[in-house]
């Protein structure tokens, strides 16, 4: 029993992209654009050569957002998002109808259709895979070079992720929903 | 702050994710994981989830770029299931990145080459037979009806063993057939060093006496110019450098003429004209020496010619403003840059790069920088440039032996007074050679002598160097030529005789030692046996070597009066033994790699188990979180180790090399009019480089990457486009003098009105690599090969090109 959660030091990130194939590697994910558990966003650069403004091609990691109050799980008629024991939000595939509610619902464009088996997926932290194996870092986490991501239980307070926020400044995305995501992004 | 992009934003953001590129290689695949060329038992990357039991964990080295970074492969059931970072090798800190993590689909790669192969078609056709690896050996030696064999080259050539060319890529297994080359006898070797870094390692080498590492986990101040560390991926660098920008802990300034992800995390980033960073350091130079910001202690110890230097930088006035027009940089930026580096320094660096010539004065350039670095004392300190340690390693015994009738390099004529070999297109003849130079004076006519064949391990110089259209030429010259690769490339398909090798998963290499300033000795472990009929390099060169050594002594015997009298002498048995090709391959790769670390006990056994090894490894290597590790504690750490006195056999900076004038080459590094940028009217300057995703040619046909990336675009000016009327994922046509490329849109104000760029590494025209073939356009079908002076390294921002839609 835990309440996993991750911390991004978004700052550190160069959008290598090794978190997503590391993503991909682990847990068997389709190929194709629009089949990834996890992606980096970046804008456009804004300005004009050679005057361009660096802040406006910043990395932004993001994914499945973890929600205490998910969006996707309040709205599956058939129970298949759920929270497990550990706190992350998964998908029954044996339960779902591919109604794509959770996908409207998810403020955070956090899931998508896998074709093989025509239910949503979506970002699980590793826990079929990983975790189930007894390791205790995400995919992404552990391959990433500069190391963004930091993952673990948000009950324990000597854990590294609860040292973290507690100790440096973060913020959630999309706070005001009420969501609660169990990602935060320190700054 | 708040970012928000999601998912279908990013979709139509990027340029790297086009769905119609996914959607074709969804049916590319299905029909390849099909077929019939997929081992039963190999991995599509459909179903690569890795299992919920333990597996076991095998320490390897990736060899997806030249890092060598240290990871460990997962196998189930014998399938690679994962590739993941190994923390315990100091140079890559924990660390896999994209590459490295689709090193699984180099392994399985349906396109693989599988088995040994000979040509039965015209030479470039891409026809071959499948043979036995005796029947491959026996067409090296006795040719076929197609092409002649080693023993007709040497028999006509008169036991000339320089007849045939060695080449061969980077990579841990180079020594290995570096090994056969130099037991072949011949005297004609090219290797990456002239299309890579030649002019970046020697110009640090001749300057400081080493190419040095940059501290940049202790830097507060950096200058990264022309340097892409977000995008090409250097270990410890790119790590290290990252987790400080951005207001925590180091400054960087980011010169490059167009915008990267490098740039983006920069504090500053300047503009800058390509082929114009030498008229940059000069002018940082001038504002030191006018402002007395240099550290004169460290001058009045370490530097030669200090004087000669100062006074041509200042004579010469390279002022910042001098530099202004040439560069494109602000004078006033110049001023500021060159006293925030004094005040930062000796925590305080010039990054000095690790990429392909780009300028023809890019030798001096190198010169200028690491001179400026020198002038603040930053060299061989903690934060600065640093030469680190390194453990030694046991060598073992090779053979070299030395035929009376094998004539020297391929030279042209003699160039200085001391009757040394020299070519009239280069100053210096360097061990790797220059290839362009080598390749155009065959195909000029213009060698001392016949050479008719080649052996090209790892290498695929179609791709990897300017003007495609003069290699294939070459390549259809050649009489016999062999190439040892994994994949179908361009290259291979000019072969008459093609070894499988297998990949970097499947073999043990030479172990390596990589120095620093924290040191350790890594070994790339076997993770499965070699699939299909592919085999390292080492078996390969034992099965080879074993089949031609006898008669090729034969022929030796027939030509050479030495041999004979050393039969003569000592018997045929004896004499034999110095020309028995097969004696550097007696052993396997394991057996050398525990007698090379024989001095340090348990280190075989720790190599083999985790991959990495070093003297108190078990004292000093710790976890410190889920990310970090501590490999050696602050004061074991080799920042420095010598005092600040650099390596060259002076001990002293060499500011002025007065050899080099006899050459032809500015003996310290001045400013020439012929540098300056100009685009003549309507053209564009092409510029080439590297991104994250992907390695040059050798990751071309990587289904994962290619997922990433399904193509490179042509990155043209926004306001330029929209005058052309060019639009995003337009097909345009690039042309040069030489040739043309096809290849799509992409407007951005990441680049200047006057250039453009795309990615090195696609277009390739071999028909057996599913997803590469004809995917993207080739930067070296139109790359002109311009030469630089001194080492004749191939300059690759020099071509003008025009862009047309079609």
């Amino acid at each position: 029993m835990a309440r996993y959660g991750m911390a991004l030091d978004y700052k550190n990130c160069i959008n290598c992209k090794a978190c997503e194939t590391a993503c991909k590697e682990e847990n068997g994910i389709l190929m194709g654009a629009d089949k990834h558990r996890i992606w980096v966003g970046t804008g456009e650069i804004e300005g004009q050569y050679p005057l361009l403004d660096l802040t406006s091609n910043v990395f932004h990691p993001s994914q499945c957002q973890h929600c205490d109050n998910a969006p996707c799980e309040e709205v599956c008629p058939t129970q298949a998002t759920y929270t497990d024991e550990n706190g992350v939000v998964r998908v029954n595939i044996d339960q779902c109808i591919l109604c794509s509610y959770c996908m409207n619902a998810c403020p955070y464009d956090a899931r998508y259709v896998d074709d093989r088996t025509m239910t949503v997926d979506k970002c699980n932290f590793c826990a079929e895979t990983r975790l189930a194996r007894g390791e205790t870092t995400t995919a992404c986490q552990n391959t990433c070079p500069t190391k963004v991501r930091i993952f673990g239980d948000l009950d324990d307070p000597n854990s590294e992720i609860s040292e973290v926020l507690r100790t440096r400044e973060h913020y959630s995305l999309k706070a005001h929903l009420g969501t609660k995501p169990k990602l935060f992004y320190l700054t | 702050m708040e970012v928000e992009i999601s998912r279908r934003k990013f979709l139509q953001g990027t340029v790297a994710m086009s769905v119609v590129g996914s959607a074709a290689l969804s049916t590319n695949l299905l029909s390849s994981s099909h077929g019939s060329s997929a081992k039963p038992g190999a991995v599509s990357f459909h179903n690569t989830k890795t299992g919920s039991d333990k597996g076991h964990d095998v320490a390897t080295l990736c060899e997806m770029c030249v890092n060598k970074c240290a990871a460990l492969a997962r196998v189930e059931n014998g399938v690679v299931t994962k590739l993941n970072p190994n923390p315990m090798f100091p140079k890559s800190k924990n660390m896999l990145c994209a590459r490295g993590n689709a090193g699984i689909q180099a392994l399985y790669d349906p396109d693989r080459l599988k088995f040994p192969m000979i040509r039965i078609g015209e030479k470039g056709e891409g026809k071959f037979k499948r043979v036995t690896w005796d029947e491959a050996y026996s067409a090296i030696l006795n040719g076929t009806d197609k092409f002649p064999g080693l023993s007709t080259i040497l028999e006509e050539e008169e036991d000339n063993r320089s007849s045939m060319l060695f080449c061969a890529g980077e990579g841990m297994a180079e020594h290995t057939f570096k090994q056969f080359y130099q037991a072949f006898g011949s005297a004609n070797w090219l290797n990456h060093a002239s299309i890579c870094l030649q002019t970046v390692a020697s110009g640090y080498g001749v300057t400081l006496g080493s190419y040095p590492q940059a501290d940049l986990e202790n830097a507060e101040y950096i200058i990264m110019a022309g340097a892409n560390r977000a995008e090409a991926i250097v270990t410890p660098d790119t790590m290290d450098l990252f987790k400080r920008t951005k207001g925590r802990g180091a400054k960087m300034i980011c010169i490059d003429p167009r915008f990267t992800n490098t740039s983006a995390k920069a504090d500053k980033w300047l503009a800058i004209k390509p082929g114009t960073d030498l008229a940059f350091v000069l002018a940082l130079t001038y504002v030191t020496f006018t402002e007395e910001l240099q550290n004169n202690e460290y001058i009045e110890t370490h530097f030669n010619s200090y004087e000669e230097y100062k006074n041509s930088v200042l004579e010469n006035k390279y002022t910042p403003e001098w530099a202004e027009p040439i560069t494109g940089i602000k004078a006033e930026d110049i001023y500021t840059i060159a006293r925030d580096f004094a005040a930062a320094a000796p925590k305080a660096v010039y990054y000095p790069g690790r990429r392909s010539t780009f300028a023809k004065n890019d030798f001096q350039l190198r010169r200028a920088m690491a001179i400026y670095q020198a002038l603040h004392g930053a060299i061989d300190t903690k934060g600065g440039l640093i030469f680190g340690s390194k453990i030694p390693l046991k060598a073992h015994e090779g053979l070299q032996p030395l035929y009376e009738k094998a004539k020297a390099r391929a030279v042209v004529k003699s160039t200085n007074k001391e009757g040394e070999a020299g070519y009239d297109d280069c100053a210096v003849v360097s061990g790797g050679g220059s290839w362009i130079g080598w390749r155009n004076r065959f195909l000029d006519g213009k060698m001392p002598y016949k050479v008719r064949g080649m052996f090209c391990y790892k290498h695929n110089p179609m791709m990897n160097m300017p003007n495609t259209q003069k290699t294939a030429e070459m390549l259809r010259k050649m009489d016999l030529v062999v190439t040892i690769d994994t994949m179908p490339s361009d290259t291979v398909m000019y072969a008459d005789v093609v070894l499988p090798e297998c990949t970097y998963l499947e073999r043990t290499d030479p172990i390596k030692t990589f120095g620093g300033v924290e040191p350790s000795i890594a070994v790339r472990n076997k993770v499965i046996d070699p699939m299909f009929e592919s085999k390292p390099v080492m078996d390969i060169m034992k099965g080879l070597t074993t089949k031609i050594s006898k008669p090729l002594f034969e022929i030796s015997k027939k030509f050479d009066e030495e041999i004979q009298d050393l039969i003569d002498e000592d018997g045929e048995e004896e004499a034999y033994a110095e020309f028995d090709l097969t004696l550097p391959f007696l052993h396997t790769q394991e057996e050398l790699n525990h007698h090379a670390v024989a001095d340090y006990p348990g280190a075989a056994e720790k190599l083999h188990h985790d991959g990495v090894f070093y003297p108190k490894q078990d004292d000093y290597y710790k976890q410190l979180s889920a990310n970090e590790h501590q490999y050696y504690p602050e004061n074991k750490k080799s920042y420095s180790v010598r005092g600040g006195k650099p390596v060259t056999p002076s001990g002293k900076v060499e500011c002025v090399i007065g050899s080099f004038a006899s050459k032809g080459i500015d003996p310290m590094p001045v400013w020439r009019d012929e540098y300056e940028f100009s685009v003549p009217a309507g053209k564009f300057k092409l510029l080439t480089g590297r991104h994250a995703q992907f390695t040059q040619t050798g990751s071309a046909n990587n289904a994962m990457l290619i997922d990433l990336m399904p193509e490179n675009f042509i990155w043209i000016n926004k306001r330029v486009a929209a005058e052309k009327g060019i639009k995003f994922a337009d097909m345009i046509e690039v042309s040069s003098s030489i040739g043309s490329t096809r290849l799509k849109a992409y407007p951005t104000e990441k680049i200047a009105p006057d250039q453009v760029f795309f990615i090195h590494g696609f277009g390739e025209e071999s028909e057996a690599l599913t997803w590469a073939y004809k995917n993207g356009g080739n930067d070296n079908a139109i790359i002109e090969d311009t030469m630089e002076p001194v080492y004749g390294a191939a300059a690759m921002h020099e071509t003008n090109v025009s862009i047309k839609k079609v």
